[in-house]
């Protein structure tokens, strides 16, 4: 179910180059825009999820915009700090969010309310979802940000509009968020802060990287091998309090095998004569 | 009316100025060399007028209509194409991608002025004689095969005008001889072009008027011939004038 969120982030930070640690930000905005409308305020879905829209668009003009106007590493520091500060406010708004309690309850639509029906659902939304990736990923849209990516004063020299295309590409990884953070939590009952911090940014980057930065089917391969392992490690007859650190170790590992299989690319060899 | 118009441009970075108070015309068919030692703003000019770097004062019209304060990608799309200094191609694509993400980034109308863009791509390609090497990534081609696409890229995507950066940098003789036939063709086929170049006798075959710039003024402006007999321009490249 975090495959839109990833795919959204890749296509903003894989394909367009852009520095942006922000993704987990339109997650917690798209997470708690809906899901406290609709079970705190008893909101109907569909104005929830219209307010989730909104407010994940909003939010990622307010990400374009600061991308168009910082340098790249600014614009990756001031992306972590507008996910912090959305967290920070999540925690501390506890009148609204309960912090981190968390918001209990949440309910799957009627239809769709046992596990196997839920589960298809979210099978097919994730289907049409990375049929639509692989849409933009091979037509204009990925072309001219694979264009500025590489050369941007190029690109727009061939007429290409940079300040459009980036802010689209930062629309469809909110929109990614929401998809995700819209079924997630029907799913398991809750919404919890827990799953928003800075190690599930970690994550969607460590993706991305061993996936192959902008490749399409790379990062779905990457996201079912690393979920597979995230989630798995659970099962391993290990001591609760160990589980996390090998999680960590396991990562790590895996971090650096996907960075030294692209060294090339990455640091590439110093031609000498 | 000329096509391109630049009164009295200037560019600063800081107290630093670039640019001094440039004017000129461009008319359509024109093609118009642009000298002078580096360091002289001949780049940052470029810049200027492709919309990259915004001017202090003074303004440029294509076609009588301000573009001063139009941004790059709109500017191409009034049909002002670059070849930059580095070469402008994107090295993960094909070179089918590389032209049709340039035709794709063209207004509507240049669009439908060209008809079937797979059919632009060939004529594009077999103009640059790398029709071999379509469905190739860019990045595995030659630098004057490189050069080549990027200008039969450019020149085939509708402009009407041209800002050629040192189109001959670190290109064989051999190659050298295509990109002057490539630009005589544009000339041919009435198109306008502003050059840079450092290479005189090049500029005085496929030039119709030179401008020398020197510390961001313009300091001779006239027919090839004359600025390369002139006592400036022997001052302004050799310091000196080696005759005497």
């Amino acid at each position: 179910m975090i495959l839109p969120t990833v795919l959204g982030f890749n296509l903003v930070f894989g394909k367009g180059k852009i520095l942006h640690f922000g993704q987990e930000a339109f997650a917690i905005v798209a997470a708690y825009s809906v899901w406290v409308a609709v079970v705190r305020y008893q909101i109907p879905f569909g104005i929830g999820l219209g307010l989730g829209l909104g407010l994940v668009v909003l939010v990622a003009l307010l990400l374009a915009w600061l991308s168009f106007r910082l340098e790249a590493d600014g614009f990756g520091v001031m992306s972590i700090a507008l996910h912090l500060v959305f967290l920070a406010v999540v925690l501390n708004w506890q009148s609204v969010t309960r912090g981190s309690l968390g918001i209990p309850k949440i309910p799957r639509w009627e239809l769709f309310q046992s596990l196997e029906a839920y589960t298809l659902l979210c099978i097919l939304v994730v289907i049409v979802w990375v049929v639509f990736i692989l849409w933009l990923d091979r037509g204009k849209f990925g072309r001219n940000l694979s264009a500025l990516a590489e050369h941007p004063w190029h690109a727009q020299s061939l007429g290409i509009n940079r300040k459009r295309i980036h802010t689209i590409a930062f629309i469809i990884a909110a929109l990614g968020a929401l998809t995700s953070n819209v079924l997630l939590p029907p799913y398991i009952h809750i919404l919890t802060p827990n799953d928003y911090g800075f190690p599930a940014m970690i994550l969607f980057v460590m993706i991305v990287v061993s996936g192959g930065p902008g490749r399409v089917w790379g990062v779905i391969a990457a996201t079912f091998i690393l979920m597979f392992l995230k989630e798995g490690i659970r099962f391993v007859a290990l001591p609760p309090d160990m589980i996390g650190p090998v999680r960590l170790m396991l990562f790590g590992i895996i971090l650096f095998v996907a960075v030294w299989w692209r060294r090339d690319s990455i640091f590439p060899q110093e031609r000498k004569i | 009316m000329p096509i391109l118009s630049v009164s009295g441009l200037s560019f600063s970075i800081g107290d630093h100025q670039i640019l001094k108070n440039i004017s000129f015309d461009v008319d359509e068919g024109e093609v118009i060399g642009l000298i002078g030692p580096n360091g002289s703003g001949k780049t940052t000019l470029f810049n200027v007028l492709s919309g990259f770097l915004k001017p202090i004062s003074g303004t440029v019209h294509l076609r009588g209509k301000d573009i001063t304060r139009a941004i790059p990608s709109k500017r191409a799309q009034m049909g002002i194409g670059r070849v930059f200094q580095n070469f402008g191609i994107f090295r993960e694509m094909t070179l089918e991608e590389n032209v049709l993400v340039a035709l794709e980034s063209l207004s509507k109308d240049q669009r439908g002025e060209l008809g079937d863009l797979k059919e632009v791509v060939k004529g594009t390609l077999e103009m640059a004689g790398l029709t071999q090497f379509a469905k190739q990534k860019a990045g595995s081609l030659s630098g004057g095969q490189m050069r080549l696409l990027e200008m039969s890229r450019t020149f085939k995507t509708g402009k009407d005008l041209f800002l050629l950066d040192e189109p001959t940098a670190g290109v064989s003789p051999k190659m050298t001889h295509q990109i002057s036939d490539l630009i005589t063709g544009l000339k041919k086929s009435g198109k306008t072009a502003l050059v840079i170049e450092h290479d005189l006798p090049f500029i005085g075959k496929i030039c119709d008027k030179v401008i020398v710039l020197d510390v961001g003024e313009i300091v001779l402006h006239g027919k090839p011939s004359e600025v390369q007999k002139s006592k400036e321009l022997q001052e302004i490249y050799f310091g000196a004038d080696p005759t005497t």
